[in-house]
């Protein structure tokens, strides 16, 4: 019994002169942002095939290492972070970017990590039975009532603007928030976006409550992902992953204490992707295994369910389709790995990129992934279409 | 006859007055009673009237007189009423009256006698072709004139049901065409084709809430029912009298018979039609075949009349479509029902043994359409084969040969093709794969040796279809191949068998592999599950143990959800102790399960099918970029693979000419040179590795030339290397010396123009200058649509495209070297040799004559001797003109003027010389 052959990729995006360091769908529309090392970020059409727009929005020496898009900043908003120190948010025009950010932070990181949007739990994402005791609205309300940790003045003051802001902006719903890994690199910082102040900083020397433990000893912060668990009354939490492989869960109504603290992975941690309830991820690291976990945030344990080892170590991307079914992961072996995300077992290995992949995405819709690669390439993947 | 048409003319006439009396009458009648009355008035003189059940109904007393006292006419003239208004303008008129006025107005209110008597019978006891033809086109109407349409249509409805279903009106038409009548003119008769049209379309014209018995199924059913009749009618009477006294009539008949039948096979009802016909026909050969004949079985057919009637029927299908469908359901209804083999042949026989004859169509599509591109169970492949290959009629089981092995041999040429090809394993699916190798199984069966050697290419295509099939991972597949080949070896020699396959060890092979061929036979819509689940038995493809696997999952698993659901309301219990070790562990089975469930809810187990996982790593090979690595990869002579990759690599990274050649120049040659490429060699390679090892070597001579000719000097008489490294040495330093000799530079040419250009008066000084290639266009202001206050003005002109520039579609391409380019620019040429000159020959020339171990080029290396004085040659021709010449003439000439270079090797070098 033959297998089937492994699928070819349904588009191949040629144009970015440098590594293309990450790659993000448009929430609604049929648009690709890419963002290269050598700080351009392209528009592309993915219907089409072709580059809508290309602008130089970081420097050609530092260059673009994230772009961001998510339905909670606003469906006509883009953010590319730079490893010049700033994270830029510019609006999509007809045609292209805008002229000047609308939003430029500047962040002091010059690392290596990707920052993260907010991803909250979406209306029609697979569910756990019983689980959803929280509808929208209340849960809004929960968000703009209780604000954070009283101690944490600046944080208020951020909260509070940021509130007033979102009034203001009819487009922009939710809280814009972005995760970062900080300036001093072991520490995670969120960042409002519209008012670019720092909200809070969530530094590892207090973890676990034992202050023996020095501050260099997880190491840089290496991956980030913010996320809204439908149970935590709308109170933002961060899953970091460090240099050492080990991930700290943050809760931001207690930025002394991380909520829990594990440690999957022998090398640094790169990647970090969350499932869109929030009650599970998958997380990939330098080392040779890709680990899923689930996470329960009324227990705050963050358990491993499936380990899958890996022929060569590296993965440096990871996105789980919107529709919760598999998973796909950017390898430095050149190669993009599917998995079912359910069972864990591998689906296919696609071999297209003779380069390390950096980053893969999955379209909002989830028909479509997109692979970012040092080969200067983005490769567009039709996997196992939704039944519609 | 002018008489007899005369009185019909005046009797046409007498029924339009009577029928325009009726129409007034019903138009201005005020009650149901005086439309009863005058319609009865007309039909009393059309229709043998029972009046007692009409009086029976509630009529009013004065009509009911008016009723009574009309006079039947008597029998004979009643006829020729019923003919003139049937036949004429008359009819469809009344009709039309009956069927939209009466209809909506009136006959709510008949009583249900005077409904049957007076008004039903005009469609009921007339003329049905023109009855159907005046109630299908009412069908259609829409709303008008304020009639209800719900109620006409209804009506309209009813009265096809009982006309045609209840009463055989079908039936009736099929008659009223073999009756021949001379008063029909040809203009009248409606042609068979149309009515046969109008028939079958009244399903498909009826509303959706129509009666269940005008649904397409239980309609052509009906008729067909009806038709049918007509054929075993007429075995009694019938076809005795008329068949062969008037065949054109007949003809009629049955043409209506055919056209109906396949307007049924063209609206989709083929299925419902056969299973009719099928068994009719099977009786009737079974019938036949059964009583005992002394004559032979054909002349049986021919003599028997009813046999007729479906031999005519076929023929009087013309719809090429139709006759597909029938023959194709007519098939798979005798696989269902069992039917021998020789009674299909019969059943075939009788109904297409006149039209494979004189049809091509009906000839391709036996020999070809159902043999090569339908799937057939393989019971009708045989009868197929039999009846349109074989062409004789078979023995109690098996196929036998007819005389005539041309259509066997065209037939087993054009499956062979078709199954010998590669892209068919690959692409046709496994059911059609499965059902050509039988047939040229079963068809080579019936060759013989000599006429196998009488093919073309026969043999060759089996073999190739066996041997591309033995590569197929797929059991079945194998299987195929290797029956093939065991017919194919019986009969090239019946005592040896080849026996390919452990499993087909017996004599008799199963053509159908094990395959469970899906039953057929029942084909409506409330199997299509089962179906379904027999043909993914039947594709292999699919284990059936995977299925019960899913199945059982799937329902345990929904058992488990429902008890995890249960569990879950315990769970929230917020006062509840809660030690966290436990729950660490306890979510995470529960949440497999929950997963779990949810797959097989969605069930995308089926989606999710893994792809080929198989990952080789030769793209991750490590890329050589560093001089010092190849030189590496070229000192390990057991990794051969590493030697190539070096090999690939090394000229262009040589001629990146790096900061460290300089000093990894001299290893790097030495390696080069006793690096072995003849391990490497691959049949046919496009580049041999012997190529990149020389090019890599002129690239280090070019880009480092002492370096890497004090190497190689030393190397081109040290005991160590062979003669063919020296000559390739040798070679290597020849080809060098005339790179460097003919190394181009760029340089631009420098452009001369005025540096002060004078404005002309006419020209304003703020525009641009006029300077640019000839052809541009004047310049243009551009008119800005922006704010007045404007302080620039913009200009723009066209340019000519230049010369080289190729414009394709949209996209301008700059890169084109143009010709413009080349004009600005000049290539130097720029002889870079003579400063290497001395270092290329000096220690050439140096010991070419010492005898050595190994080394003895003025004996027994000849070879060496030549090319190298070939290589000094070209090295001063290189140098000509050059100061550095007349440096090295001297030397060069005292070599060649040696007392050691005698006549021998002097003409053989020249002879060399000539020859590179």
């Amino acid at each position: 019994m033959s297998k089937r052959p492994t699928p070819d990729p349904v588009a191949v995006l040629r144009g970015h002169r440098a590594s293309v360091m990450d790659a993000s769908f448009h929430p609604s529309r049929p648009l690709l942002f890419t963002g290269s090392a050598d700080g351009e970020l392209r528009i592309w059409d993915t219907v089409q095939h072709r580059t809508v727009s290309s602008a130089c929005v970081h420097s050609a020496a530092h260059g673009i290492i994230c772009v961001a898009s998510s339905p909670l900043i606003g469906a006509n908003k883009v953010i590319s972070q730079g490893r010049d120190g700033t994270v830029k948010c510019w609006d999509i025009e007809d045609g292209g970017l805008s002229r000047n950010p609308s939003v430029t932070i500047k962040t002091n990181t010059y690392h290596f990590c990707k920052l993260s949007l907010v991803k909250k739990p979406s209306a029609h994402a697979p569910q756990a039975e019983g689980h959803c005791y929280h509808d929208e609205t209340e849960f809004r309300g929960a968000f703009d009532l209780e604000s954070l940790d009283g101690s944490k003045e600046k944080a208020e003051r951020g909260l509070t603007e940021s509130s007033n802001v979102v009034g203001e902006d009819a487009h922009a719903e939710g809280p814009n928030y972005v995760a970062i890994a900080g300036e001093q690199s072991h520490e995670v910082e969120v960042w409002d976006l519209n008012s670019a102040e720092r909200l809070v900083q969530l530094s590892q020397s207090s973890a676990g409550g034992s202050p023996n433990i020095s501050t260099s000893e997880r190491g840089m912060c290496m991956a980030v992902q913010a996320f809204l668990p439908a149970e935590s009354q709308g109170s933002l939490n961060v899953l970091a992953g460090y240099e050492d492989g080990s991930m700290l869960w943050w809760d931001i109504r207690h930025p002394g204490v991380p909520v829990t603290s594990i440690k999957f992975h022998s090398e640094p941690v790169l990647s970090i992707s969350i499932d869109e309830s929030c009650r599970g991820g998958i997380s990939g690291a330098a080392d040779d295994k890709i680990v899923m976990y689930s996470l329960d945030h009324s227990l705050g344990s963050c358990v491993g369910k499936k380990e899958i080892s890996l022929e060569r170590p590296g993965i440096s991307g990871t996105s789980i389709r919107p529709d919760g079914k598999i998973v796909a992961t950017a390898g430095w072996d050149h190669r993009v790995r599917i998995y079912n995300y359910h069972k864990g077992n591998a689906l296919a290995i696609l071999k297209y990129h003779h380069a390390t992949c950096n980053s893969v995405s999955h379209s909002s819709d989830s028909k479509l992934m997109a692979s970012a690669s040092e080969d200067r390439t983005v490769a567009l993947w039709e996997l196992y279409p939704p039944k519609s | 006859m002018e008489d007899a048409s005369k009185r019909r003319r005046e009797l046409e006439a007498a029924v339009l007055d009577k029928v325009g009396e009726v129409i007034s009458a019903v138009r201005s009648a005020k009650r149901v009673d005086q439309v009863i009355c005058a319609l009865h008035s007309l039909a009393v003189l059309l229709f043998p009237l029972d009046y007692s059940s009409l009086l029976s109904g509630s009529i009013d007393q004065r009509y009911r007189d008016q009723v009574l006292s009309a006079k039947a006419p008597p029998e004979e003239e009643r006829w020729e009423w019923w003919q003139a208004f049937y036949r004429g303008a008359a009819y469809p008129t009344l009709a039309r009256v009956l069927l939209f006025d009466v209809a909506s107005n009136w006959l709510a209110c008949f009583p249900i006698s005077a409904r049957v008597h007076v008004y039903d019978v005009f469609f009921v006891s007339g003329l049905s072709s023109e009855v159907v033809q005046t109630l299908v086109p009412c069908l259609q109407k829409n709303a008008s004139d304020g009639h209800d349409i719900n109620y006409v249509l209804s009506n309209t409805e009813r009265l096809l049901v009982h006309c045609l279903l209840e009463n055989d009106g079908v039936l009736q038409m099929a008659r009223e065409f073999c009756q021949s009548e001379d008063s029909i003119s040809e203009r009248t008769k409606p042609s068979v084709a149309t009515l046969a049209q109008i028939v079958a379309s009244i399903p498909d014209k009826a509303r959706l809430r129509a009666p269940v018995s005008l649904s397409s199924h239980l309609f052509f059913k009906q008729i067909t029912i009806q038709l049918l009749s007509l054929a075993e009618k007429r075995d009694e009477k019938v076809l005795d009298k008329v068949d062969f006294s008037n065949k054109s009539d007949m003809d009629d008949a049955l043409q209506f018979v055919g056209e109906t039948f396949s307007r049924i096979c063209r609206r989709g009802s083929a299925d419902v039609l056969l299973s009719e016909i099928a068994p009719r026909i099977l009786r009737h050969v079974q019938s036949l075949l059964s009583s005992d004949f002394d004559s032979a079985v054909i002349d049986v057919f021919e003599a028997d009349p009813g046999s007729q009637f479906w031999l005519k029927m076929i023929e009087a299908i013309k719809d090429v479509y139709a006759v597909e469908r029938i023959s194709e359901q007519l098939l798979h209804h005798l696989a269902t029902e069992h039917a021998s083999d020789v009674e299909a042949y019969w059943i075939l026989w009788l109904l297409f043994h006149r039209t494979i004859r004189h049809q091509t169509s009906v000839r391709s599509m036996f020999v070809d359409k159902f043999v090569l591109w339908k799937t057939f169970p393989i019971c009708c492949l045989r009868w197929i084969l039999q009846f349109a290959v074989l062409e004789c009629p078979p023995d109690a089981n098996s196929l036998t040969k007819g005389h005539s092995i041309r259509g066997l041999v065209d037939t087993l040429q054009r499956l062979i093709a078709v199954w010998s090809k590669k892209e068919f394993v690959q692409s046709a699916s496994m059911e059609q794969q499965t059902y050509v190798s039988a047939a040229v199984g079963l068809s080579l069966e019936k060759m013989s040796k000599e006429e196998l050697d009488g093919t073309n290419d026969v043999m060759h295509l089996i073999l190739q279809g066996v041997s591309c099939r033995l590569e197929s991972p797929n059991h079945l597949v194998r299987k195929m191949a290797s029956s093939v080949a065991l017919v194919f070896s019986k009969v090239i020699d019946p005592k040896n068998p080849l026996y390919l396959d452990d499993s087909c060890s017996g004599d008799i092979i199963d053509w159908e592999f094990g395959l469970a061929t899906p039953d057929k036979g029942n084909l409506d819509a409330s199997d299509c599950p089962e179906k379904d689940v027999l043909k993914s038995k039947a594709s292999i493809l699919a284990p059936e143990s995977d299925f019960n696997h899913t199945a059982n999952r799937g329902i345990s698993n929904n058992v488990k959800s429902k008890t995890k659901k249960l569990s879950e309301f315990k769970f929230v219990d917020p006062d509840e102790i809660i030690d966290p070790v436990t729950l660490n562990h306890e979510p995470v089975s529960d949440i497999d399960d929950d997963n779990a469930s949810e797959n097989s809810e969605s069930s995308s187990d089926s989606s999710l099918q893994p792809y080929d996982l198989l990952d080789d790593d030769t793209d991750l090979k490590r890329k050589l970029s560093q001089l010092v690595d190849v030189v590496g990869a070229l000192r390990k002579s057991d990794d051969a693979d590493g030697v190539e990759r070096a090999l690939d690599v090394a000229e262009n990274l040589v001629r990146a000419s790096p900061d460290e050649l300089r000093h990894v120049a001299s290893d790097l040659v030495r390696t080069l040179v006793q690096v072995r490429c003849s391990d490497l060699a691959v049949e046919g390679e496009e580049e041999s590795a012997e190529d990149k090892r020389q090019r890599a070597l002129v690239a280090l001579l070019v880009t480092c030339p002492f370096e890497s000719l004090d190497t190689l000097n030393k190397l081109l008489y040290s005991p160590n290397v062979d003669i063919s490294q020296r000559i390739m040495i040798l070679d290597v330093m020849t080809d060098a010396a005339q790179e460097l000799a003919n190394a181009k530079t760029v340089k631009p040419k420098h452009r001369t123009g005025p540096l002060i250009t004078s404005i002309s008066e006419s020209q304003p000084w703020f525009l641009p200058g006029s300077s640019g290639p000839p052809g541009a266009t004047s310049w243009k202001e551009i008119s800005e649509t922006g704010t007045l206050l404007n302080w620039s003005s913009r200009y723009e002109r066209e340019l000519p495209s230049k010369s080289g520039q190729i414009k394709r579609g949209k996209t301008r391409r700059w890169s084109l070297r143009s010709s413009s380019v080349q004009e600005n620019q000049m290539e130097w040429s720029h002889n870079k040799f003579p400063v290497y000159a001395a270092a290329f020959m000096l220690p050439a020339m140096q010991g070419f004559d010492k005898k050595r171990h190994g080394v003895d080029l003025l004996d027994r290396d000849f070879v060496v001797l030549g090319k190298l004085i070939y290589m000094l040659g070209v090295c001063m021709k290189c140098a000509a003109m050059h100061p550095e010449a007349s440096a090295l003439a001297p030397p060069l000439l005292d070599l060649l003027r040696s007392r050691y270079l005698n006549l021998r090797t002097s003409v053989q070098c020249l002879n060399d010389t000539m020859q590179t």
